[in-house]
C-alpha cells in the first residue's frame, strides 16, 4: 500500500529563555493509507510537537532544524501558508488533548460542528470544478494534439462528457439526500416505538410532526420510483395521527397501540426503500443530454440501468476511452521527452552544485533548473511525484540555509566563546554562577553544502530510473482511471451542503459520537457538557470535514473505560468506513493494543523501537518499552509495580549517548558514551538499543512481562481451540 | 467470607445527596449504602458523572447532604433530613383525611418522632466535631490526673500541668474530620500557587493548634522523604515540580495529620503510566507504614483491580453491585458491571482485536414497572441491585 504521509529525519527545537531545547531528534516514519500508527511516549518525548509539526501548528519559539514531512506531493514544512490552509483541519485533522481549550466557550456546540463543513463544502466546489475544468481542458489540448485531424469531434466528445457528468451528478445528490433522510426517518421510527413499548415519556405531537417532515423528503424519481402513493399515504396518516394526538391533550392506550402500529409500518417501507438498486447516474445523464426525446418515466430502475448503460458504452464509452488512452500517450511522451532534456542538464548542475558558487549564481540556476524541471511533470497523471513538485522550494531552502549558517557560525562561535570567557571570569574570582552557557547553535558546511547537492542528485536518480523502466504509460489502464477520477471530481463538485443539511449530518454525526438528544445538545454551549462529552464533541468536528489524516492527540486520557471504548471503537468503524489514516498519541500501551498497526514507542525526542503491534507486545526488545509495558498492572498483576525510577531528562542539555540511560536498570558503560543505531529484529521491527549488538551481554526480558505475554499467548490459543 | 471480625470504621447508611438545578433537582447519589473496614482498600468504579467523587466529598463534608447518614468510627459525622421530613409530610397529608381517633395518635406520634430525629441529626451534624473534642479532652484530663498525682515534687507538677495545658489546647481544636483526608484528582489545580511546600504541608498542622515551629519542620520533612522527596524541596512552589512530584506533595499533605482514613479521588488519573506506577507503589507502601484505610476512586479498572480488596460499581448515583475485588471479576452479576469489564483495554493485540464490547442499555436490559429493586446480597459479601426475578436469576448463574 502506498504511504500517504511521511516523515523523514524531523528535527525540532525551541528557543527558551535557559537555551535552545531539542524536542524532536531526527525521527522518520511513514503511515500507510488506511493503517493506524501509535506513537507511545511519556509526556515531553516529543510525541505531541511531531504531530503539531505535521499541522504547522508549532508555538512561535519553535525551530524546525530540518527535515521533511510528505504529503499529496508536497513537503509540509515548506509549502506557503495559504496552501497549509487547505490542508489543516480539511485533509489533515486533529483532535487534541484538552477538550476544554480546544471549544469556543461562547458559540453554541451546533454551529462549531457546522461551521467546518459548511465552509469546507464551499471550498471544494471550487476547487473540484476547477481541477474538472483544468483537466479536462487539458486532457482535450492533448487529444487532439495526437489527432489533430479530429478536432471537431473531440471537443463534442469532452463537451458531452462534461454534460453528461454534471446532470449525472445533480440528479445523484438529490438521490442521495432523499436516500439519508428515509435512512434517518427509519432509525427514528424505531427509537421511537422501542421508547413506546418500554412506557417511556415521548413528546409525541413534536416526534410526528418532524416525521412527517422527513418523510415529505424521502420522494426522489429514483428512490421512491412507483411508491409515491404509498409514501404520500403514509404521510396524510401521520399528520392525521398528530391531529388526534392533539385533540386528545394526552397520551391514551388506544393512541400509543396505533402509533406503534403506523412507525412500525413506516420503518418497513423506508428499510424496503433502502434494499432497492440505485442507478447508474453517469449513463443516465447521459442518455438525458443525448436522447431527451427518450423519456425514461415509467421505468423501474433496474430497467432504466439496463438500457443507458448500454447505450451510453455503445455510442460513447468505448470511443472516448480511445481517444483518451492516445491523449494521455501522448502527453506522456511529451512529458518523458522535457525529462530527458532534464537529464541532460544534470550534469552540468551536478558540477556546478558540487562546486564553489555564490549566492545569487546559485539561486538563478537554481531557478531555471526548477522551471525545466516543473514543465516536465506530466499534467494528467493523477499521482503526481513528489519530489518534482517541491524541488524548487527545497533546493532554494537548502541554498538558503547554506548562506545562511555561513554568515551564522562564525558569529555563533564568537558569542559561545564571549559567553564562556565571561562565565569562567567571575568563577575565577570566587563568585556563584547561577546561570549556564547558552549551548552553541553552529552547523556543519560541509553537510549543508552536500544537502544542496543532494537534491539535485536525487531529482536525477529518479529521472534516470523513471526513463529507463518507463513503461510506455500504461494508457489504457490510466485512462479508466482518469475517468473515474473526473467522476470524483464532479460529484465534488456538485455536491452542495445546506445549513440544514449540514444540521442533520451534525446531529447524525452527534448520535454516532454517542450524544444522547442530539437535538437538544445542538443548540447548547460547551460548558453545559461534562468532560467526556465534550471530547466527544472534539471528535466530532474532527471528523466532520471528512478529513484523510486523523491525528487523535491522547483524545482519551480524560476519559473513562466505556466511553474509552466507544471512541475507540468509533475511531476504528471510521477507520474502516473511510479509509481513514490515524495517527494515535497516547502515553497508555493497553489502549492501542487493538488499535494500531504499528507502534513507534518514542523517548526523550528519539524513537526508541519500531515495529508492528506484534512485535511490540510480543517480543518487545528496548529497555524502555519493557519499562512501559510493567509499570501498568493488567488484571492478573499481584507482584509490586516496576515503575521506572526518576523523570525524563532536560533537553536543553540532552545526555550523552543513549538518553535513557539513567533510568535504566540495564545501562552498560558504552550506553553513557555513544548513541545506539537501530538493530532491526526483523523486517517490521527495529530497536535503538546496544543490547542488540551480538557482543552485548544476553539480557532476559524482565520476568514480569515474560510471564504475561506467555499468559496471553495462552490464553489465545485456549480460545481458539474453543 | 470472614468480614464479621473487621472493625467497621465507615458505615455510608442510605446517602442521598441532590443538588438544585435550576426549578428541579439532580440526584447526584441516590440511597448508597456501604461499609469500610479498618485496614482495607475500598475501590469505587463507575464512568464519569455516575457520582462517584459526590460520594467521596459528601462523606468530607464537603456538601451539605441530603438524606441518610455517614458513621465514622461509630459516631454519625453527616446526617441529612430529607427522608424524616418527607415522612412527617406524608403523615400530616394522612391525617388530614383520617378519622380514626387511634390512628390520628399514631400518626402524631410519628410527626413528633421525626421532629425529634431532624433534630437529632442536625445536633450530630453540626456537632460532631466538638463532641469528638469533648471526649478527647476528657481523656487528657484524666489521663494526666493520674500522672499528677503520681508525681513527686512540686517542679515536676507544675511541668506537668504545662503540658497538659498544651495537649489539652490541642485536643480541644482536634476535629473528627482531619481524621478522613483527600487527595484529589488534579494535582495542578489542588495546590495553591503562592505557597511554598513546606507551608501546603503545614497548613492543616497550623490549623489543628500546633505552634512549634521546629516540631512542624521535622514533620514536613519527615513527610517529605516518606513520599520520595528531599528537605531542599520543601521551599520550592508547586510550579516548579513535575506532574508525578506534585502528586506525591497532595500525599504529603493528606498524610501528615496521620489520619486513620484517606479519600484518593481519581489520583492517577492525570499522570503518566511510568509515574502512575511510581505513585501506586508509593500509596501502597503507605498503606503498610502507616496502617491506613482507603478508599479509591478511579476508572482505570486495572489499577482499581490491582490496589483494591472491595470494589463498588456505581451507575448512575445507584451502588449496583459491591463484592471483593477477585469475585468481581471472576463472577460479575450486573449487566453494566459486565459491560465495564468488557471494555477494560488489555496489552495484548491478539485478545483485543477479537474482544467484544457488551453495551449496556439500562432500559432494555432492566424491567422494574412492577417489582421495585433493592441492593441484596446473593452471596455472603457480594451485593448485587436487583429485583426479585433478578435475584432468582443471578443465583442460578452463579450455580447456587
Amino acid at each position: 500500500m502506498a504511504n500517504i504521509l511521511e516523515v523523514k529525519n524531523l528535527k525540532v527545537s525551541f528557543r527558551t529563555t535557559g537555551g535552545t531545547l531539542k524536542a524532536v531528534r531526527d525521527i522518520s516514519f511513514a503511515l500507510e493509507r488506511g493503517k493506524t500508527l501509535a506513537i507511545v511516549g511519556e509526556s515531553g518525548s516529543g510525541k505531541s510537537v511531531t504531530s503539531r509539526s505535521i499541522l504547522g501548528i508549532l508555538a512561535g519559539n519553535a525551530i524546525v532544524d530540518g527535515g521533511e514531512i510528505l504529503y499529496d506531493g508536497k513537503d509540509l514544512l515548506k509549502i506557503s501558508e495559504e496552501e497549509m490552509c487547505k490542508i489543516r483541519g480539511d485533509r489533515i485533522s486533529m483532535v487534541f488533548q484538552d477538550p476544554l481549550s480546544s471549544l469556543n466557550p461562547i458559540v453554541k456546540i451546533g454551529r462549531q460542528i457546522t461551521e467546518a463543513m459548511l465552509l469546507k463544502n464551499k471550498g471544494n466546489r471550487r476547487r473540484a470544478r476547477k481541477a474538472f475544468n483544468n483537466t479536462l481542458a487539458e486532457l482535450r489540448k492533448n487529444m487532439i494534439a495526437a489527432n489533430p485531424s479530429r478536432e471537431t469531434e473531440i471537443t463534442e466528445m469532452t463537451k458531452t462528457f462534461d454534460k453528461a457528468a454534471i446532470s449525472a451528478l445533480k440528479m445523484e445528490t438529490a438521490y442521495t439526500t432523499a436516500y439519508s433522510y428515509a435512512d434517518e426517518v427509519h432509525e427514528t421510527a424505531g427509537d421511537i416505538v422501542f421508547l413506546l413499548e418500554k412506557d417511556q415519556k415521548v413528546n409525541m405531537k413534536l416526534e410526528l410532526k418532524e416525521l412527517a417532515k422527513k418523510l415529505q423528503k424521502v420522494k426522489n424519481r429514483f428512490l421512491t420510483q412507483g411508491l409515491d402513493g404509498e409514501l404520500s399515504g403514509l404521510v396524510s396518516e401521520t399528520t392525521e395521527l398528530r391531529r388526534e394526538y392533539v385533540q386528545a391533550g394526552r397520551n391514551t392506550v388506544s393512541l400509543k397501540q396505533k402509533a406503534i402500529a403506523l412507525l412500525t409500518k413506516i420503518g418497513d417501507f423506508t428499510g424496503r426503500l433502502e434494499a432497492e438498486e440505485k442507478p447508474d447516474f453517469l449513463s443516465v445523464g447521459y442518455h438525458n443530454y443525448k436522447h431527451p426525446e427518450q423519456s425514461l418515466d415509467g421505468m423501474s430502475v433496474e430497467q432504466i440501468n439496463e438500457k443507458t448503460v448500454k447505450s451510453m458504452n455503445e455510442e460513447y464509452m468505448k470511443q472516448f476511452l480511445t481517444y483518451a488512452e492516445s491523449g494521455l500517450k501522448y502527453s506522456h511522451d511529451a512529458a518523458l521527452a522535457k525529462k530527458k532534456e532534464v537529464l541532460s542538464e544534470m550534469a552540468a548542475a551536478r558540477k556546478f552544485y558540487e562546486g564553489e558558487y555564490t549566492k545569487s549564481s546559485a539561486r538563478s540556476y537554481g531557478k531555471k533548473l526548477a522551471s525545466m524541471v516543473e514543465a516536465s511533470i506530466d499534467p494528467l497523471e493523477v499521482v503526481k511525484d513528489s519530489y518534482a513538485y517541491t524541488f524548487r522550494s527545497s533546493l532554494l531552502h537548502a541554498i538558503d540555509q547554506y548562506f545562511y549558517f555561513v554568515k551564522h557560525n562564525p558569529k555563533e562561535e564568537a558569542r559561545f566563546a564571549r559567553q564562556t570567557k565571561k562565565r569562567e571570569a567571575l568563577i575565577a574570582k570566587g563568585k556563584t554562577v547561577d546561570w549556564k552557557v547558552v549551548p552553541k547553535r553552529v552547523l556543519d558546511l560541509d553537510e549543508l553544502h552536500q544537502e544542496v547537492s543532494k537534491t539535485v542528485v536525487t531529482i536525477d536518480e529518479r529521472y534516470t530510473r523513471y526513463v529507463a523502466e518507463d513503461t510506455n504509460g500504461n494508457a489504457a489502464e490510466r485512462s479508466r482511471e482518469l475517468v473515474e477520477w473526473f467522476r470524483g471530481q464532479a460529484s465534488e463538485a456538485v455536491y452542495r451542503v445546506s445549513k440544514s443539511m449540514a444540521k442533520e449530518k451534525a446531529i447524525k454525526l452527534m448520535k454516532e459520537v454517542g450524544i444522547p438528544e442530539p437535538r437538544i445538545r445542538f443548540n447548547q454551549y460547551p460548558f453545559e457538557f461534562s468532560g467526556g462529552m465534550r471530547q466527544r464533541i472534539v471528535i466530532a468536528i474532527a471528523l466532520a470535514a471528512d478529513p484523510d489524516i486523523l491525528i487523535c492527540d491522547e483524545p482519551t486520557t480524560a476519559l473513562d473505560v466505556t466511553i474509552q471504548a466507544q471512541i475507540l471503537e468509533l475511531i476504528n468503524k471510521l477507520k474502516a468506513e473511510r479509509h481513514l489514516s490515524v495517527i494515535f498519541i497516547t502515553h497508555d500501551l493497553g489502549v492501542v493494543a487493538n488499535m494500531a498497526d504499528d507502534i513507534a514507542v518514542m523517548y526523550a525526542g528519539k524513537i526508541v523501537e519500531y515495529g508492528t503491534a506484534d512485535d511490540v507486545f510480543y517480543n518487545p526488545r528496548h529497555p524502555y518499552t519493557w519499562a512501559l509495558l510493567s509499570s501498568m498492572p493488567d488484571l492478573d498483576t499481584k507482584e509490586k509495580l516496576d515503575a521506572i525510577p526518576g523523570t525524563p531528562p532536560n533537553m536543553i542539555y540532552p545526555p550523552e549517548g543513549d538518553a535513557f540511560a539513567a533510568r535504566n536498570k540495564y545501562a552498560m558503560q558504552i550506553d553513557y558514551e555513544e548513541e545506539p543505531p537501530q538493530f532491526a529484529v526483523s523486517d517490521t521491527h527495529w530497536a535503538a538499543t546496544w543490547l542488540l549488538h551480538p557482543d552485548a551481554p544476553k539480557v532476559e526480558i524482565p520476568k514480569a512481562i515474560s510471564e504475561r505475554i506467555e499468559r496471553m499467548k495462552r490464553k489465545n490459543e485456549s480460545a481458539e481451540q474453543a | 467470607m470472614g468480614d464479621e471480625k473487621k472493625e467497621v470504621l465507615l458505615k455510608v447508611d442510605h446517602l442521598t445527596q441532590c443538588f438544585k438545578m435550576g426549578k428541579g433537582e439532580l440526584k447526584a447519589v441516590d440511597d448508597v449504602s456501604f461499609e469500610v473496614h479498618k485496614g482495607e482498600v475500598f475501590g469505587l468504579v463507575g464512568e464519569s458523572g455516575c457520582g462517584k467523587t459526590t460520594t467521596g466529598r459528601s462523606i468530607l463534608k464537603i456538601y451539605d447532604i441530603t438524606g441518610g447518614s455517614i458513621y465514622f468510627k461509630g459516631q454519625r459525622i453527616c446526617a441529612g433530613t430529607r427522608t424524616y421530613r418527607d415522612a412527617i409530610r406524608e403523615a400530616r397529608k394522612e391525617l388530614k383525611t383520617c378519622t380514626d381517633a387511634s390512628r390520628q395518635a399514631e400518626l402524631a406520634k410519628i410527626i413528633e418522632d421525626n421532629k425529634a430525629e431532624i433534630e437529632k441529626a442536625r445536633y450530630d451534624h453540626k456537632m460532631c466535631d466538638k463532641v469528638y473534642a469533648k471526649k478527647l479532652v476528657q481523656e487528657t484530663e484524666e489521663r494526666y490526673a493520674k500522672l499528677i498525682a503520681a508525681a513527686k515534687t512540686p517542679e515536676e507538677q507544675s511541668k506537668l500541668r504545662k503540658e497538659l495545658a498544651k495537649e489539652r489546647r490541642i485536643a480541644s481544636k482536634t476535629r473528627l474530620i482531619t481524621q478522613i483526608q483527600m487527595i484529589f484528582q488534579d494535582p495542578i489545580a489542588s495546590l495553591d500557587p503562592r505557597m511554598t511546600v513546606r507551608e501546603i504541608i503545614a497548613e492543616g498542622m497550623i490549623i489543628n493548634g500546633i505552634r512549634d515551629q521546629k516540631y512542624i519542620d521535622e514533620k514536613v520533612y519527615e513527610i517529605l522523604e516518606k513520599v520520595g522527596l528531599v528537605r531542599e524541596h520543601a521551599g520550592r512552589y508547586p510550579h516548579e515540580f513535575s506532574g508525578g512530584q506534585r502528586q506525591r506533595i497532595g500525599i504529603a499533605r493528606s498524610v501528615v495529620m496521620r489520619p486513620e482514613m484517606i479519600i484518593a479521588d481519581e489520583p492517577v488519573s492525570a499522570l503518566d503510566v511510568s509515574v502512575q506506577a511510581q505513585v501506586i507503589n508509593l500509596l501502597n507502601d503507605l498503606r503498610e507504614e502507616l496502617d491506613l484505610t482507603i478508599m479509591f476512586i478511579a476508572h482505570d479498572l486495572s489499577v482499581v483491580k490491582y490496589f483494591s480488596d472491595r470494589i463498588g460499581v456505581m451507575y448512575f448515583g445507584k451502588m449496583v453491585e459491591m463484592t471483593t475485588s477477585d469475585e468481581l471479576f471472576a463472577h460479575p452479576l450486573h449487566p453494566y458491571t459486565k459491560s465495564l469489564l468488557s471494555a477494560i483495554p488489555l496489552p495484548d493485540p491478539r485478545s483485543e482485536k477479537k474482544r467484544t464490547r457488551i453495551v449496556y442499555n439500562a432500559l432494555a436490559e432492566h424491567d422494574y414497572s412492577e417489582d421495585k429493586p433493592s441492593l441484596r446480597e446473593i452471596v455472603p459479601g457480594h451485593f448485587v441491585h436487583c429485583n426479585n426475578a433478578e435475584e432468582a436469576k443471578y443465583r442460578e448463574e452463579l450455580g447456587l
